[in-house]
This record gives C-alpha cells, structure tokens and sequence, in this order.
C-alpha cells in the first residue's frame, strides 16, 4: 500500500458504514482470476484494477421478515439502498484518494450474466460464504444485499471468511436428525423445489441450486412476468379476454415492479391539495 | 452566511457538486411566457440550480462498452434540490418546489435545467451536443428548484466553457474539434476568434443513437411486435435481449441512462477530473 496515505482503508470503510452499509470488506482484485470467467474479472472492467471494495447491507428488516401478509415483502423490497452506497464510494475514491473508481453495475451485460459476480466478491471480501440455499450469508447479519467498486487504489485486502455461516449449528443438528435442512426442505429440487444439497461432518459437501427455476419464482412480476403476458395478449383472439390480461392483477403489478413506482406515486391529489389538515399548521410565505 | 450561502451550503453537503441561483426575471428574455418560472409556481422570486456528477473517471476509462450504458448514476443533482427544498419550506417558510424537467410534449420539457444552468452562471452550451458544460468539471447533470424566497442571483459566466483552448488550437489547425470530428453525423459548427461562431447539433439524430435502449426503443419493439403475424418471430422479439433491456431501462432499472456518450468522451473541459492513479 504504498501509494495510499496510511488508515486509507479504515477511512473509507468508515464512510461505507455512514452512508449505510451494514459491512465493508476489500477483495484483492487477482483473486477473481481463478474464479471468474474472462471479461468478467475486475481487471476487465477497469484496467489496472487493484481492489475491490463491498458493502453489503440494506436487507429486510426484521419487521418485514415478521409481517404476516406476504405482501409486505413481495412490494416493498430494500436491495437498492445497498447500490446507493456503492455509487457514493465510487465517487468518494475518486475525490477522496485520487485513484480510479468503477461502480459495478448491478444489472445484467447480457441475459442473464452480470457484469461481476458480486456474490463472489462478496465472498472474497470476506463478508460471507455461499449458502446451502444460494445467496452468501454474513456470518454475523445473515443475507444482505451486495454492492461493489472496483478500483485501481491498492486498499489492505481482507482475506476470505474462514468458517461458513452456512449450515448453522440448529441446521446441522436438523441434518443429523432428518437428513435435511429448513432451507432444502421448504424448496426441495427433488420436489418441484430449487434446492438440494448434502452434510458431512457439519459441512456442504455437494450443493444444486436450480437458477432458472429460483427466477420463475422470485421474479414474479418482474420483466419476465411483463413478457409473458404480453405475449399472452397478443395470442389470444379473444378481445375480452385480452382486456382481462392486460387489466389483470399479475399483469398490473408487473407493471408496478418494473416501473419502480416509488418514484411514480399518483396522478391526483386533489382531495388532499383542498384538505385543511393535510398540510401542516405552519403558514408559509 | 446569508441565506444564499446557507441554500447553497444545503445543496453541496446532499451531493451536488455545483449550485448555482438564477433571479427568475432572467428567464423572460428567452422563455416564452407559460414555461417561465412565475408561471409554474406563482409568487417565484429565484431558481436555484444544482449540477451533479455524471459516472466517474473509473466508468469513462472502461473498456466495456456497456458499463457506460448501465452505470449506475446516483442522480444526486435531484436529493441536492429536494435537501434545498425542504430547507427553504421547513426553515425559511417559503415555497420551494422542484421545477419539472421531463418533456411532457415531443422532447419539450416544461423548464428547462440547461438553461437554468446557464442563468445561475454554472455553465454554457457547447458544441457537443449544446450540453451545458461547467468550466471546472465539464458535463454535470442539472437539477433546479423554483422557489419564492428572493436570493441573491450568481450570474451567467462571461467566459465560455466550449470551445476549450486545446480545442481552439485544433479547429486552428484542422478546421474541427474532437466533438465535431468524433460525430459528425449529430454535430456541426464553427469557431471563429475562440468562440462558437455557429452550432448544429441533430436532436432527432443524437436521440436515436444515445437513447438506444428507453421508451423509444421500447415502442418501436412493441410495435414490431404487434404487427408481427407469426407467433414463434413474435416470441423471440418478446423475449429477446433488446425488447428485454428496453423494458429494463423504462423503469430506471439500473439507471440506464444513454448510450452513446462520444462526443463528451473526447471533450477535454473537466478533463483533469478524469486524470487518476
């Protein structure tokens, strides 16, 4: 580290925390060689890359997790504050340190492969380990969402987490006992599910995740949901028939999760812009 | 500090890299009347104008294409006037309202933030493109806000940001710019005694070639789609990766943006910014 001024690391990790990462880790950006696939190594993205910084966090809060209409979580998802924070380090480097920054981005360069596994950053950062169930886990906050950055400044590494989060000690104790674990047995691939996976000695020794399967199912209403009613209306010769997919539930909230409409609320508040009390006492000018 | 700088102190510390104020009777000479700021909130005595960071030096050197397409851009421009905002309404008691920038007509947006820009001194027109470059950082995002509290206006700057003295030199030299000769299909223009002497920029063009993936592209896919008879062809249109990026980016899903980017790419303003370790 010779080029960066001494603490360089524990300054920016501090201000990943600020701007409300839950944790921060640096990976060493060779350590990505052996595992990911060319043109989607750090070094790919950003010649001369040196490390890469990830922040994990913005997942659901307890509460969410608690709720008992399935609703709550199915709409009101948190995973894009995380990418927030990446953004904010990009720019924090750059200004900060004056090495160069590169915000991963966190959508797809084609289909559906990303630009960067940030699972695998994630995992190299030292903030978590692949689970039976898929997503890494953090040993001491469980599933987060990822962000990273990738840079050309030689940040201290963090070296990979040494003992898993996954399986759990009551998980283990479930294997022994049952032969399963709660994740493998509430999404059973020998069932219609998306996983399976086997335990020896406390540890994952074989694991099947089914991706294309997992996406019908989290991605409900999403892209692929838009797509596939589409293609619904237009093969359907019916005209009220076709009405009734286009103004259907799945397709009007498909609609809504693609839009993002936090940022689309309404189109009339007229009630409310003649309401006395919707407006605060204070008198403005 | 007066109240101008606290305003501007607001904006800074929520992201903004520039603020700038412009006095609303400075829009008269060249709005027409229906898009001036009085007439969008009544009573309007100032427009403070925040510029935010576009991608950053790291996105601009890589080598992959699509990282520029999809990079992910905080829109900082955007919390700056609603931090600004809710200061002048909560602390100052006047009404601050962000002024609306998309089109709502063809491109035609109700205000618009370059001109805003240019008012509030933060920048002026360029050859590439007409953006509105800032003399420090070269291409910022704008971001205003219309507000009744009377502030103290910066004024518009006197010396061009466009052409850069590199770029004087080279139309000396060459008879064109790095913008103009990197795209010549969207731009045209002249420079005479190191001024922008004449300035053409083909919206229609550039739109369709920096907007590839949005709502345009989205209706000319759905479009093919529908008049498409043949029910397999129809398939892989749907699901295809440009019908697919198309609704991605309507959603602001990643934050694409545009993409095309070239003729900022070569624009030395602000370049310094871009030089790292």
């Amino acid at each position: 580290m010779a080029d960066l001024q001494p603490g360089a690391t524990a300054k920016l990790k501090s201000v990943a925390l600020k701007s409300g990462a839950t944790v921060c880790g640096v990976a060493d950006a060779a350590a990505f060689d052996t595992h990911a696939p060319e043109k989607h190594r750090p070094g790919d993205l950003l010649p001369g890359a040196r490390s890469v910084i990830v922040v994990g966090g913005a997942q659901p809060r307890e509460g969410d997790w608690a709720a008992t209409s399935p609703w709550v979580m199915q709409t009101m998802g948190t995973t894009e504050r995380i990418q927030g924070v990446g953004r904010r380090l990009a720019q924090y480097i750059e200004s900060e340190f004056g090495y160069y920054a590169l915000y991963v981005p966190p959508g797809t360069a084609s289909g559906d492969t990303p630009f960067l596994s940030l699972m695998l950053a994630a995992q190299l950062a030292g903030l978590g380990s692949k689970s039976l169930a898929g997503p890494v886990l953090n040993r001491d906050h469980g599933f987060m969402y990822w962000s990273a950055v990738i840079t050309t400044a030689p940040f201290d590494t963090d070296g990979v987490e040494a003992s898993p989060a996954c399986p759990a000690p009551s998980c283990r104790e479930m294997w022994d006992r049952e032969g399963t674990t709660p994740c493998l047995a509430i999404c059973p691939g020998s069932n219609g599910g998306c996983l399976s996976g086997k335990l020896e000695n406390g540890r994952a020794v074989r694991t099947f995740y089914d991706a294309a399967r997992c996406n019908t199912r989290v991605h409900t209403h999403w892209v692929g949901g838009f797509q596939k009613v589409l293609e619904a209306t237009l093969n359907e010769p019916d005209r009220d028939k076709r009405k009734m997919l286009l103004y259907g539930d799945f397709f009007t909230r498909s609609l809504w999760a693609i839009t993002y409409s936090s940022t689309n609320i309404a189109q009339c508040f007229e009630c409310m812009r003649v309401c006395p009390a919707a407006h605060g006492l204070r008198e403005m000018k | 500090m007066t109240r101008a700088e606290q305003v501007k102190a607001i904006g800074l510390k929520a992201g903004a890299r520039v603020v700038g104020i412009a006095p609303v009777e400075a829009f008269r000479e060249k709005v027409p009347e229906g898009y001036r700021p009085e007439d969008i909130l009544p009573g309007a005595r100032s427009v403070v104008v925040a510029g935010g960071d576009g991608p950053t030096a790291g996105a601009w050197r890589s080598p992959d294409h699509r990282v520029m397409e999809i990079t992910g851009y905080d829109l900082r421009e955007n919390v700056a006037v609603h931090a600004m905002c809710d200061f002048i309404e909560g602390t100052l008691a006047h009404h601050a309202i962000q002024a609306p920038s998309l089109p709502v007509h063809g491109h035609e947006p109700p205000m618009s933030m370059m001109h805003a820009a240019e008012l509030a001194g933060l920048g002026t027109r360029s050859l590439a493109a007409h953006i509105i470059l800032n003399p420090e950082y070269g291409l910022l995002y704008y971001a205003a806000l219309i507000t009744t509290l009377p502030l103290e206006p910066d004024q518009p700057l006197t010396e061009p940001a466009c052409p850069h003295p590199g770029c004087v030199a080279m139309y000396k030299r060459i008879g064109t710019t790095p913008c103009l000769r990197v795209c010549p299909a969207c731009l045209a223009g002249t420079v005479q005694d190191g001024r922008i002497q004449e300035s053409t920029y083909d919206r229609e063009k550039c739109h369709s070639r920096a907007q590839t993936y949005g709502i345009g592209s989205f209706q000319k896919g759905l479009l093919q789609i529908v008049n498409e008879d043949d029910r397999d062809r129809r398939r892989t249109m749907i699901y295809s990766d440009f019908f697919t990026k198309s609704i991605q980016s309507l959603g602001f899903f990643r934050d694409s943006i545009a993409q095309c980017f070239e003729c900022m790419r070569v624009c030395p303003v602000g370049r310094k910014y871009r030089k790292l370790q």
